[in-house]
């Protein structure tokens, strides 16, 4: 295993430097040389320059507000480019404290696992009974492609949901919205897209359709799948209109965003009791620094599927 | 050709070969069922006088009641000329930046701070719409950053989300949009100046071409058909204005300009007084209107570049 990924590794690197080495040597005929090349080059790099300012410094902000002192804080205007007041870590001790969210983090955690991994499933084995020549196939793809051009709106999927009893369980943030139709559709491309031989060859040996599906064809797969999978991840962790919906005053199931939704309004009540704790005033960033900073610092090892997958099937993370 | 002679007997053979197939598609078929198609019959509510108790099947039949009640309604005019209008907003507003973005992308020759800046574009796509809310109203409040700096143009200092003049929620809306859908919306266009042929712009610089001729004339028509394609498929969609963070920031001072269909939809159903009927006839609406509009501009996209979705 570890040689294997070695040699991966490895190859790699070769492919870049020959391809460095290919680059090098040809001299592109497309050049932007004097002084209107340089002029358009600067005015490019101040264009990015401001689009990443404008993309990371509220986020930054936040994080600076986050570390800052409440009271200074509260008498500060404009953007937080350092600690206000001074390095302060209590908004982020006030939030140990706090049991309700600390149970919202691991809920969403759950709710997470658990819609990922029902999605998975349900995408692997659609992507694999679609990919079977069998006589029901053109209508079993046609169930799945009219679920993308009709819906029934929020309050009768709402009506469903509270039939089935589910609502204001956890199950009510787990099992609907695990997958879409969409989703399905772009594994069952990836599957069709396997080579049959394989499968031929798995059939001679006797394998099951377990062992062909999960063995032979995941395993060639596995890119689009975990499309799906970051998606609906993604897709779980920022949700909370369903938890609005679905659970409102069963603050012990909440997810986390909800929780970010309650704290971050209403921020200046605490100021109303005699003695102020102005750490409490922090608890507004510090609650979206932390369920905001996971997705954040994970993007950059997914963002090459994700671009990929994007431009497939324009699945939106 | 073999399999339609005796269709019967291939049908039942199919069967006796693939029904572990079938079998494993049974579990989907239901979940789809359950979560997508019984709530499609959900829109009957629309014709009812809809109480829980009695359920679909057994609450009283009204007909278009509930449609004649939506269109007399203050609320409703209000929300649907503020969902037409924040609409418009959007589409003009969110067209262009994701395509100026991608041309100077693939402009920029640094190609390591082409990829940090690229990817602190797509950031802002990763924020829940909670936190989206959240760092807006920081933003905008009258201490806020972006207030700052109006003030500093010459705008009186104010809490811009608390402004009920017309425009100004609109703009802050689809400002919104742009802010989070820029970056990622120019996957898409990267990908597509990155297929064209590289040979094409080196023989335009042979012949002279400069870098804004190159752009205009070869970058620009490579990527228009998908732009047309792109704007289509936002058009069936565009009734949807980024409902969820409305719903998060919109205050009683700014209910006439903020409310739209789907807030409304919302407060009907879940709201304090609930009416589920006049909610299912408002969504029934919407969806009805955004699929006459993606066939509209479907067929309008095809006259006009010879491309079309379906």
């Amino acid at each position: 295993m570890e040689k294997k990924k070695m040699s991966k590794q490895e190859e790699r690197r070769r492919m870049r430097k020959i391809r460095k080495a290919e680059e090098a040597d040809k001299p592109s005929m497309v050049v932007n040389g004097g002084i209107g090349g340089k002029i358009a080059n600067g005015f490019l790099y101040a264009f990015l320059v401001v689009i990443i300012i404008i993309c990371v410094v509220p986020m930054w902000h936040v994080l600076m507000c986050s570390l800052s002192e409440g009271k200074a804080l509260l008498g500060h205007s404009g953007v937080a480019w350092l600690p206000v007041g001074g390095l302060n870590l209590g908004g982020y001790q006030l939030l140990t404290k706090n049991t309700g969210l600390l149970t919202g983090y691991l809920n969403t955690i759950l709710y997470v696992a658990g819609g990922t991994a029902l999605g998975v499933l349900m995408n692997v084995v659609a992507g694999y009974v679609l990919s079977r020549e069998t006589r029901w196939k053109p209508f079993m793809i046609l169930f799945f492609v009219i679920t993308t051009m009709f819906n029934g709106g929020t309050v009768p999927t709402y009506m469903v949901v509270r039939a089935l009893g589910l609502t204001g369980t956890r199950w009510s943030l787990i099992i609907p919205g695990a997958t879409n139709a969409m989703f399905i559709l772009l594994v069952m491309n990836a599957f069709a897209s396997v080579d049959k031989s394989y499968v031929e060859a798995a059939q001679l040996d006797g394998a099951g359709h377990r062992h062909i599906m999960f063995q032979v064809m995941l395993p060639q797969c596995k890119g689009m799948v975990m499309v799906t999978a970051i998606n609906t991840a993604i897709m779980k962790w920022n949700s909370w209109f369903e938890a609005s919906i679905y659970v409102p005053t069963q603050k012990d199931i909440w997810p986390l965003q909800l929780w970010v939704k309650e704290l971050t309004q209403n921020t200046e009540n605490f100021l109303k009791v005699r003695n102020p704790d102005y750490n409490q005033y922090l608890t507004q960033y510090t609650v979206v620094v932390i369920a905001t900073a996971p997705i954040l610092l994970a993007l950059p090892f997914f963002i090459k599927r994700l671009e990929k997958g994007m431009v497939m099937g324009g699945v939106k993370g | 050709m073999q399999k339609t002679k005796n269709g019967k007997k291939s049908w039942k053979q199919d069967f006796r070969k693939n029904w572990p197939v079938y079998l494993m598609f049974l579990p989907l078929a239901i979940y789809f069922i359950i979560f997508n198609y019984i709530p499609m019959g959900g829109i009957l509510m629309a014709f009812e006088k809809f109480s829980p108790s009695k359920g679909i099947l057994g609450s009283e039949w009204v007909g278009l009641k509930n449609f004649v009640d939506l269109f007399t309604g203050q609320a409703f005019t209000t929300a649907l000329r503020n969902t037409v209008c924040m609409a418009v907003i959007n589409l003009v507003f969110g067209f262009f930046p994701p395509i100026i973005l991608a041309i100077v992308f693939s402009e920029c020759q640094n190609r390591v701070f082409r990829r940090f800046a690229q990817i602190c574009s797509y950031l802002p796509n990763f924020v829940s719409a909670v936190v989206v809310c959240a760092l807006v109203t920081e933003f905008l409040k009258s201490t806020g950053a972006v207030t700052e700096f109006l003030t500093w143009l010459g705008f009186e200092r104010q809490n811009w989300l608390a402004n009920p003049n017309i425009p100004v929620f609109w703009i802050i809306n689809a400002l919104i949009g742009v802010w989070v859908g820029m970056g990622y919306g120019s996957i898409v266009y990267t990908t597509a100046i990155s297929n064209v042929n590289n040979d094409l712009k080196e023989a335009a610089a042979l012949d002279g071409a400069n870098r804004w001729q190159r752009v205009r004339y070869i970058v620009i028509p490579s990527i228009l058909p998908l732009a047309m394609m792109m704007l289509t498929l936002s058009v069936g969609t565009v009734f949807m204005v980024g409902w969820d963070k409305i719903l998060i920031l919109y205050m009683p001072k700014t209910y006439d300009v903020a409310d739209v269909l789907y807030t409304y939809t919302y407060r009907m159903a879940f709201g304090q007084t609930v009416n589920y009927g006049l909610s299912t006839a408002s969504g029934l609406f919407q969806s009805v209107v955004g699929t006459i509009l993606l066939v509209v501009s479907n067929k309008l996209n095809k006259k006009a570049t010879s491309y079309s979705l379906f």
